[in-house]
């Protein structure tokens, strides 16, 4: 293999030359021409091998199950089906006779299935003599006389009736198993607002949307995603708002997902986001229905995902993951102003410790007198230079959070006492670290709970390790390095087609005014435009 | 010009954008030293240098700008074998503009060899005195090579972004400066003869140079119509910062002193307290926020390098991504070139010279050909030629 691609290269070289010189005389081409079908062969072949991978992975999961047309022997049927279960001990098949003789068949997987539905309006009402009706009374009913259809409506919790001399099987809703109900969100708790946030169950969530916005645009697309999950998402819009490029882009990138399993909504974030090598979240997730409500208005398109509370909101620019539905309940005096302490607990959770590093150990000079003294003072007694002693103390607050984030409720506040107090507190007067050191490693921590977005927060926590190193290495300097490095990366970063930075840069002055500031709704009359909203008037006729 | 209709990043430099591309590419070091520059033969009329400079830059970027709003969308690696050549002797018009070219990326790469290195020394000497210069230039090199690897709209987005980091900081220390003014110190207006003036503003116009750049940037821009007024604001906004940063290191310094500072701006940077700020000495925290506008200086000259090299060659982003790594390695070794900080000094200025005939006199030969064949052409064909 090694051994052809070296000849090639070398059949190339030498291929490229005269063409090269023939460009010169004759016409505008491209030199590297032999060099470019070098690598679309290569391509091709990665491609090919791809896809053979893929199929051969296809056939072991849904697409297994042969697309048959059922025969109209009870037992035959029954024996296809559950050949294709395997026998599995939670599926029930339960026998009986129908009101006119016939021999029929239930069957569902224990647990999936409302019971009650099953023994009383499905059973009852075929078999007893006095109710007329033929039909099971479920409230969704349909029929096929496909295999893989059936097999999927089992799995899905659904109860297939199977009778004999037809066919055609009867597909009835019965999903009914046990959920979790509409609870308040864990993860954004907000002061003033909603309080009801995404189940686990995907027509829960969107109800729970539809509640909120009854408008007859709003469209829901199903897409099953996942070979062997067959897990059902829903892609949201808004019609007439939501850009239709994007929407279809979306669609696209859901469709071509290739993958066995779909346990969160995570997996269809990391799968669909424009740049995989990014520290930052590309999509939004978030557990509460008006966020999602209140972006599918700007524009938006939000993904639900059957078993996960989150939600994705696709496209998302930098800015928004500082803002919370909060900021729309309050006035916008207040909203302004945790926007911006928003801000500065960000700039602290990044910078903090790398500034400490930069001050302490290259630029002593911009310290005020009194305080370098006072911070002498305090080192005096640390061994380490104080790159390890911030990298030490950054890292075991790190330790501590993982710590009690998993730790069952009612101890994780001890870890909190135990860890930041009395660690803290010892290692201070063991002389390992400076109380400057406890002060800036707290804060930095306090600062990065204070943003809204979870996945927007690890971001910041996991950069401020390297820029402690830069820091630690080149002082104020190495930590603008890192910073314009970070600048360019964002800058580069686009979620479907819009740059991530985009009030700021692109400039959008319409987008702006709520970025930092949230301006009364009185000037929030338009849509922000980076969305390309169809219809770009929030709110108009008003008279000035 | 095959693939512009294909190219995504067509047409996406906002005017904005374009605005504080010239901005920020011509802040950079130069004004690191041009308190004592402007005042070496003006004296006290120093502050005007940068004004009386500005009117040749004017000129220059007006030039360009409309060569550019001539050829839509090409950069001057495409329009110039046009001008040369006509569309008809493409081949004719290669090698005629060959020269020009080569010149032109020649410069643009020295100049930014040499200011990542002048940038060098003045955080070696002021901030970290126990790195190597060494260190300081690649890591310059390593932010510029970082940029190469993004797509064109990344650049402009970059110094969208960093436009407000470059511009505040040299403000504040400017105003902040004028508590200690001697307002005295720029009187008499002006005791010196008019050619010592003129020599002087030309000199001045040194410090202007990297608005070359948009011989290929202009290219990109948004509207066609925009660019004369783009080139004038950025250039405008520069004017006005030299000005303020000169007339705070004469009315600061006075004239005599700002001969013996090797960085009067750092000076100045360093007799500026601010009651009521945390950091005592601001040259640190100035230096570290003026990274920024070095970098867009450097990374602005060198993307235009290897973008104009990848439009020469007609390569890809594959051809830009590897470029922009391998000629980091001669870009260092013209950077560590010159000895010692007098001869850095002295290239600086050989530097300046040939950019005037990169920035000035390539652009008005191109533009007196382009109007020569476009007025034959109106009297061949007796109809009205675009543009």
């Amino acid at each position: 293999m090694f051994n052809g691609r070296f000849t090639c290269s070398i059949r190339m070289k030498r291929r490229v030359f005269y063409p090269f010189l023939g460009t010169l005389t004759t016409s505008d081409g491209t030199g590297g021409r032999a060099l470019s079908q070098f690598w679309k062969a290569w391509e091709k072949r990665k491609a090919s091998l791809r896809n053979a991978a893929l199929t051969q992975h296809a056939n072991k999961s849904m697409e297994s199950v042969p697309d048959t047309i059922l025969s109209s022997s009870l037992e035959e049927n029954l024996a296809l089906l559950e050949k294709q279960l395997g026998k599995s001990d939670d599926l029930v098949v339960r026998r009986f006779t129908v009101k006119n003789g016939t021999e029929a068949a239930l069957l569902f997987i224990d647990g999936m299935v409302d019971r009650g539905v099953v023994s009383e309006y499905i059973i009852r009402f075929m078999a007893s003599t006095s109710v007329t009706y033929e039909k099971p009374a479920v409230n969704e009913l349909e029929s096929t006389d496909r295999l893989r259809q059936a097999i999927r409506n089992i799995l899905s919790g659904n109860a297939v009736l199977v009778l004999d001399g037809q066919n055609k099987v009867f597909l009835n809703n019965t999903r009914g198993w046990d959920r979790r109900g509409v609870e308040e969100p864990k993860t954004e708790s907000v002061v003033r607002g909603p309080r009801d946030g995404f189940a686990e169950t995907l027509c829960v969530n969107s109800a729970l949307i539809r509640s909120r916005l009854k408008d007859p645009n709003l469209r829901l697309k199903h897409f099953v995603v996942g070979q062997r999950t067959q897990t059902d998402i829903y892609v949201t819009y808004i019609e007439g708002i939501a850009h239709q490029p994007i929407v279809q882009e979306i669609c696209r990138r859901v469709e071509n997902i290739n993958i066995d399993a779909i346990l969160e909504s995570g997996y269809i974030e990391q799968l669909i986001q424009d740049t995989r090598w990014s520290p930052f979240p590309q999509i939004q997730n978030t557990e509460r229905p008006d966020k999602v409500v209140a972006n599918l208005l700007e524009g938006k398109v939000a993904i639900l995902v059957d078993g996960t509370p989150f939600a994705l909101i696709a496209p998302a620019v930098f800015s928004q993951f500082y803002q919370s539905p909060e900021d729309y309940y309050e006035r916008f005096y207040i909203a302004t102003f945790i926007r911006m302490i928003r801000g500065v607990s960000m700039i602290i959770a990044l910078l903090m410790p790398s500034l400490y590093i930069a001050f302490s150990s290259f630029h002593p000079e911009m310290i005020p007198s009194r305080l370098v003294i006072a911070m002498a003072a305090g080192r005096s007694t640390v061994p380490f230079p104080s790159v390890m002693e911030a990298l030490i103390m950054e890292t075991a607050i790190e330790i501590l959070r993982e710590a009690s984030v998993r730790l069952p409720g009612p101890i994780g506040p001890t870890i909190g006492i135990v860890g930041a107090l009395v660690v803290g507190e010892a290692a201070v007067s063991a002389g390992l670290v400076s109380p400057i050191m406890v002060i800036i490693v707290a804060l930095t921590t306090i600062g990065s709970f204070a943003t809204p977005s979870y996945s927007a927060a690890i971001a910041i926590r996991m950069l401020r390790f390297p820029l402690m190193l830069l820091a630690g290495m080149f002082g104020l300097y190495g930590i603008m390095l890192f910073i314009i490095i970070i600048l360019i990366h964002l800058s580069s970063l686009k979620s479907f087609g819009v740059p991530y930075l985009t009030p700021i840069s692109p400039i959008n002055l319409v987008a702006m005014r709520d970025m930092v500031i949230r301006m009364p709704f009185r000037w929030l009359t338009r849509r922000p435009t980076m969305f390309h909203p169809q219809d770009e008037i929030r709110k108009g006729g008003e008279k000035s | 010009m095959s693939q512009l209709g294909k190219d995504p990043q067509h047409n996406t430099f906002s005017l904005w954008q374009m605005t504080s591309l010239i901005t920020s590419t011509l802040i950079g070091v130069g004004v690191l030293t041009l308190p004592r520059t402007t005042t070496e033969k003006m004296f006290e009329a120093g502050w005007m240098a940068p004004i009386l400079g500005s009117v040749l830059t004017f000129f220059a970027i007006w030039l360009i700008a409309v060569l550019s709003r001539r050829f839509p969308g090409l950069t001057f690696i495409q329009y110039s074998r046009i001008v040369w050549g006509g569309h008809e002797q493409s081949r004719l018009g290669f090698w005629l503009s060959l020269p020009w070219i080569m010149m032109f990326l020649i410069a643009l790469f020295v100049t930014t060899a040499i200011t990542s290195r002048i940038f060098g020394e003045v955080v070696v000497t002021a901030v970290l005195m126990d790195t190597p210069l060494e260190v300081i230039i690649v890591s310059m090199f390593v932010l510029a090579v970082i940029l190469c690897l993004h797509e064109i709209d990344t650049l402009a987005r970059v110094n969208e972004i960093l436009f407000p980091l470059i511009l505040f900081p040299i403000l504040f220390i400017a105003l902040a400066s004028f508590q200690k003014a001697e307002w005295n110190n720029i009187l008499p207006l002006i005791r010196v003869p008019w050619e010592t003036i003129i020599t002087g503003a030309f000199e001045t116009n040194f410090s202007f140079q990297g608005y070359e750049i948009m011989l290929i940037f202009f290219a990109f821009a948004h509207e066609n119509t925009g660019k004369v007024k783009a080139g004038f604001y950025g250039i405008g906004i520069s004017v006005f910062v030299y000005t303020l940063i000169v007339l705070a290191g004469i009315v600061v310094f006075g004239h005599e002193e700002l001969q013996r500072v090797t960085w009067p701006t750092l000076e100045l940077v360093k007799s500026t307290q601010v009651p009521g700020l945390i950091l005592e000495r601001l040259e640190s925290a100035f230096l570290a926020v003026w990274v920024a506008a070095v970098f867009t200086t450097v990374a602005n000259g060198y993307y235009a390098v290897i973008y104009g090299l990848r439009q020469l060659l007609k390569k890809g982003m594959l051809f830009q991504r590897i470029a922009s790594i391998v000629l980091i390695f001669p870009l260092f070794f013209v950077a560590i070139g010159p000895q010692n900080i007098v001869e850095l000094f002295k290239m600086t200025s050989l530097i300046g010279y040939t950019t005037v005939w990169i920035s000035v006199v390539s652009p008005l030969i191109h533009w007196l050909i382009m109007l020569y064949r476009d007025r034959g052409r109106k009297r061949e064909k007796g109809s009205d030629a675009h543009g």
